[in-house]
């Protein structure tokens, strides 16, 4: 399943209500699919947030591939930014030093089993996959 | 999952309750909420379905907000999906759970 969807951060109410119906066309259990959520949910707000120039809407394309779910947004026309080296936080320091920045990508990486970046003619695409274990 | 929107409101002195889904799109609201209140405090995440980092954030500034002050933050009936991402983002031993 494929959609795009407006670069803005009010459109996570949209995305959810696609999520759903992938969700139930593909039979993922619920406590897989909170994650899907979540890792969409951070992916999409950090594509916004970092190109706040860009016009185009994001896709976000969703299937089941055995016993994964795999899925990837591709924000069209603008820079290079690879999430996948973006320093870790340090989520065991004491709460005075840290910073609510940088969480979003943390739990991408703990929420998936692979994550992938790709940039291509001024097209970014982070792909992840997340397995169907409770 | 449950699509329930956002909600936000004061249960009892002392006690906020909020429900639905706290994404990026409500952590303003809720911040907003959450801002005037300089008193210990227990979040009540009984109807809460789902928490990202923004939501993570507003509990965050909220938590150092309050310690600043001298009072506590406490989070009460968070549900296990929340709680893991509490684990995961290292915040279930920063914040008080019941």
């Amino acid at each position: 399943m494929e959609h795009s969807f407006a670069r803005r951060i009010d459109s996570l109410d949209d995305i959810f209500e696609f999520l759903t119906r992938a969700g139930d066309s593909m039979g993922v259990p619920t406590a897989v699919w909170f994650s899907v959520n979540l890792v969409v949910e951070e992916l999409f707000t950090n594509m916004v947030r970092h190109d706040r120039e860009g016009s185009q809407d994001i896709s976000l394309r969703i299937n089941r591939e055995g016993d994964c779910v795999k899925l990837s947004l591709t924000d069209f026309d603008v820079d290079d930014f690879d999430i996948t080296r973006v320093p870790e936080v340090n989520t065991a320091a004491p709460l005075e030093e840290r910073r609510p920045g940088g969480l979003g990508l943390h739990l991408v990486r703990r929420m998936t089993d692979d994550l992938s970046y790709h940039y291509e003619n001024r097209k970014r695409t982070v792909t992840a996959s997340l397995k169907l274990h409770e | 999952m449950n699509k329930d929107p956002f909600a936000i409101r004061l249960e009892s002195k002392g006690v906020v309750r909020l429900s639905g889904r706290l994404d990026a799109s409500q952590a303003d609201m809720a911040k907003a909420f959450l801002e005037p209140f300089s008193e210990p405090l227990v979040l009540d995440f009984t109807d809460l379905d789902y928490i990202s980092s923004a939501g993570l954030s507003v509990l965050m500034i909220t938590l150092k907000r309050l310690e600043s002050s001298g009072h506590t933050l406490r989070l009460r009936n968070v549900r296990d999906r929340i709680q893991n991402v509490l684990r995961y983002a290292g915040l279930d031993a920063v914040f008080t759970i019941e």
